[in-house]
């Protein structure tokens, strides 16, 4: 799909799937995309899990193979899958279609300004019972896309998984419901690195 | 650190990943059009990593490199000795440069002697340790063997040292630059078993290190460059077809088309 058909789909409902790693993504992306980790092995699984199988969907993948591949595999398991993003993000741009940020911090920032976020966990419950980030509460990432829109943002929320793959995923989905949110760079596995408090058990 | 050995096995060629999990990054060695720009970029993303560097330890005589087009659709350089003779862009190194994804360090390791350009590319994971772990070595040293020195003649930009003197060069590099690695580096090569980059005594094994090979390479043994130069011509396999064009085509001499499906 150009990018101006793409633009007409998301206006019409269509998500948009950025397929590519957290930190581009964060950096820049298509206004309104929601950031999925690709791979060929479990794509289908993940997004099964995730969203809803007739949500409307576009591919965008850089280089445009994994569009392409990702497009595939979701529209033969019976997913809506309308397309998938020709020219990726440099063609987006050079139409002048809006690209926003998702903002972050990473695991020092979140410490020093714990009391100005919401922390929310992406992780699974037997992950979070396990050990996390004192005073966060669990917005799982199978569940996000149901629960987003009720979720309280102020003071905005701060997302954090293991590393950034799920909460990426999770706070793509609080931006695109309108949500104040932040992700956390490096995640649990930075916080516990440096030695930061830990809280166990599901309180 | 991730890394990943990927086998092409119609012309016993091996290319790899090096990444960093953490950096969500990756760099790419002499991939190879058998199995094409797309496979590599599918394989770093089934691994969660951008390809943000394309390497080749020298211009290919035996196999149509897809570097160029790999390095253009990802948007990041391809890099090469600054020796190497292309007519089209690349990103030039020096010996001793050092190429970092996240935490893991490759160090271009100049090993000239199959060709004047060629690299080694020694991997080091600073997550586990500040030792280098792993070197790529690509025609330069193979397991059990060693890259062949003949494969320039006749090509006239190239040949600035004669098939006698780059065994001399090939003799030297071996044994100063890689075998004065640590033992237990692990050694990665670009070809196995019956590629025809190498002599009758390349191991079909795709690893070894360099304990072993300092001891049981047998082209190593000899005890002189020209006791080497003797064993390499004489254990040499029959030169790889089309390897003229092929390696003019790698040069940017030659359009695709002009190939005419050889060194697929």
């Amino acid at each position: 799909m150009t990018p101006a058909e793409v633009r007409a789909a998301q206006q019409e409902g269509a998500a948009v799937l950025d397929l590519r790693t957290p930190h581009p993504f964060a950096a820049e992306h298509l206004e309104g995309a929601l950031s999925v980790q690709f791979n060929r092995a479990d794509l289908v699984d993940r997004v099964e899990m995730v969203f809803p199988k007739d949500l409307p969907m576009i591919m965008h993948g850089e280089p445009e193979a994994i569009g392409k591949v990702a497009a595939k595999l979701l529209s033969d398991a019976g997913f809506n899958v309308q397309g998938h993003l020709e020219g990726g993000l440099k063609a987006w741009k050079e139409d002048g279609l809006p690209v926003v940020q998702l903002p972050s911090l990473d695991v020092d920032e979140l410490k020093e300004r714990l009391d100005e976020f919401r922390v929310v966990d992406a992780r699974d419950p037997f992950e979070f019972k396990y050990g996390h980030v004192p005073g966060s509460g669990i917005l799982s990432w199978t569940e996000a896309w149901y629960e987003a829109d009720s979720a309280e943002d102020d003071p905005p929320i701060a997302v954090i998984c293991g590393d950034e793959i799920r909460s990426v995923l999770v706070a793509s989905i609080l931006a695109r419901k309108g949500k104040s949110a932040e992700l956390v760079t490096g995640g649990m596995v930075d916080w516990v690195e440096r030695d930061y408090p830990i809280e166990k058990g599901m309180d | 650190m991730i890394f990943k050995q990927f086998r092409y096995e119609p012309l016993n060629q091996a290319s790899y990943l090096v990444g960093c999990p953490k950096a969500k990054e990756a760099f790419i060695v002499d991939p190879i059009e058998g199995l094409g720009s797309d496979f590599y970029v599918l394989e770093a993303a089934d691994l969660g990593l951008a390809i943000v560097g394309v390497f080749e330890t020298h211009v290919h005589a035996d196999y149509v490199s897809c570097a160029r087009e790999l390095a253009e659709v990802n948007g990041c350089p391809h890099y090469l000795h600054e020796a190497a003779p292309t007519t089209y862009e690349y990103t030039a190194f020096a010996d001793g440069d050092v190429f970092s994804v996240g935490q893991v360090d490759v160090t271009c390791l100049f090993t000239p002697g199959h060709t004047p350009e060629h690299t080694s590319y020694l991997v080091t994971d600073k997550s586990r340790s500040e030792e280098p772990w792993a070197v790529l070595t690509g025609d330069c040293l193979f397991v059990g063997d060693v890259g062949r020195p003949d494969l320039l003649v006749g090509d006239q930009a190239l040949d600035v040292m004669d098939e006698g003197e780059r065994a001399q060069t090939q003799f030297k590099t071996i044994t100063e630059r890689l075998f004065s690695l640590p033992q237990h580096v692990e050694i990665y090569p670009n070809h196995y078993g019956g590629s025809l980059c190498g002599g009758v005594n390349m191991s079909g094994k795709v690893s070894s290190t360099v304990y072993y090979e300092t001891r049981y390479n047998l082209a190593m043994q000899k005890p002189d460059a020209g006791a080497f130069a003797e064993f390499v011509r004489d254990t040499a396999k029959p030169l790889p077809d089309d390897y003229e064009k092929i390696k003019s085509y790698n040069l940017g001499l030659i359009d695709k088309a002009d190939l005419h499906g050889a060194g697929v």
